[in-house]
């Protein structure tokens, strides 16, 4: 497979919401503001593009017997890095995304994508699906942001869309966990709508 | 034996270079962290201070007052009480204090500026880790937070519970703590008598 497979991968046809429905947890709960979906979608980035990098490189090295406490070391360090650095040099980021930071350790498409694929594929395509992946979540999580953050508090990325008097009475069900639910719900199912369609054509 | 051998040996050599990365990481951005919090709560002073005095170049000391219990037993040691002065007079101002109280899913802190009757006139929140979107409206200047001033320690309490205060729609547990634990703090410090006597006809 070419790089710019492996990239596009992650962004499309396996996105890991829409398609793998991996990492459900940040994702429902970050999602109540453009800002926050943003902040953990690169810190997600950073730490998947890393521990693949990391895991791919040493593929030949760690005994497959003792391959997950591996990597779920590598994944800790670099999830603690992140922490770190952000808390020094990004502290509102870092405040607004408080416990979702070290929760990205477990994280399942990171553990995912180093065991199924940065563990049988070269370095340079391993960085590529985790630029892929990460992209994917990203994307995905500033849709279902949006969405909840528009009906929910009237805003997008703080910017006020629906004025003051929507502000003040929004759809506050958007915002909170059920709306989460219901709304992902409805995208899924627009996906797979999608997929039927596009095979029924065939 | 030696795959064991070898099997411990990967792991070892793993975390150990993942503990010197750490520890390298954490000697440089310990030292920033530190900073970064101080200067936050220096600028909070200053910001909620100036409703004591506007305009005035304010100096903090923190006191020690005997009699002062802590309302805040289990969530920090001791009520926290800083006398606000402007520099070339030593009369006290006022006081700033913090308020921990437990709220959704975190300790919420609130740094509250008092006047010398133990009328709130300003309050901002230093920490807090509610709900995003949420209960973590608390800390925007022009909700709950916002709405405390002007009020004594009896006043501050929500309308639910027989008050005045609006509490967040979806959030009266983040409503509550925060308003309870100032109102906690200002009891404590009218116990120690840093207020002097309840002021004569006034609303309180």
């Amino acid at each position: 497979m070419s790089l710019a497979k492996d990239l596009v991968n992650g962004i499309f046809r396996e996105n890991p919401i829409f398609r793998l429905t991996l990492g459900m947890c940040p994702f429902l709960a970050v999602t109540t503001s453009v800002r926050n979906a943003l902040g953990m979608g690169a810190a997600a980035m950073f730490v998947l593009v890393c521990s693949n990098f990391l895991v791919s490189l040493l593929r030949n090295a760690i005994p497959s017997k003792v391959r997950i406490p591996c990597y779920i070391v590598i994944i800790a360090t670099f999830v603690t890095l992140v922490d770190m650095v952000m808390n020094a040099y990004l502290p509102d980021l870092h405040r607004a995304l408080g416990i979702f930071i070290p929760l990205i350790v477990v994280n399942c498409i990171i553990l995912g994508r180093a065991e199924g694929f940065a563990n049988r594929n070269p370095v340079l395509s391993s960085v590529a699906d985790g630029i892929g992946m990460g992209i994917g979540f990203t994307l995905a999580m500033v849709v279902l942001a949006s969405i909840r953050e528009l009906l929910g508090n009237g805003t997008w990325l703080d910017i006020n869309i629906l004025g003051e008097a929507y502000t003040n009475q929004p759809l506050l069900i958007a915002i909170l966990a059920p709306g989460a639910f219901i709304l992902l719900g409805f995208i899924l199912g627009f996906f797979n709508l999608m997929e039927n369609r596009k095979r029924g054509r065939r | 034996m030696p795959e064991m051998m070898k099997l411990g040996i990967v792991l070892m050599s793993v975390s150990l270079v993942a503990a010197v990365a750490l520890g390298l990481v954490n000697g440089q951005t310990a030292p920033v962290i530190a900073v970064q919090k101080e200067m936050a709560r220096q600028a909070a002073m200053t910001a909620i201070a100036s409703s004591l005095s506007p305009g005035d170049s304010l100096a903090f000391d923190s006191i020690e007052v005997e009699g002062l219990e802590n309302p805040y037993a289990g969530v920090n040691e001791a009520l926290e009480v800083v006398r606000v002065s402007a520099p070339p007079d030593p009369e006290a101002l006022g006081y700033l204090f913090l308020a921990y109280g437990k709220g959704y899913s975190s300790t919420i802190q609130t740094m509250v500026a008092v006047d010398l009757e133990g009328v709130v006139t300003g309050s901002i929140i230093l920490y807090q880790g509610e709900t995003p979107g949420l209960g973590a409206n608390v800390a925007q200047p022009d909700r709950l937070i916002g709405r405390l001033a002007g009020l004594t320690g009896g006043e501050c309490l929500l309308k639910k519970d027989g008050g005045t205060i609006d509490a967040m729609t979806g959030c009266t547990i983040t409503s509550r703590a925060v308003v309870g634990s100032v109102a906690d703090g200002l009891e404590s410090m009218r116990g120690a008598g840093l207020f002097g006597p309840a002021p004569v006809g006034g609303a309180s």
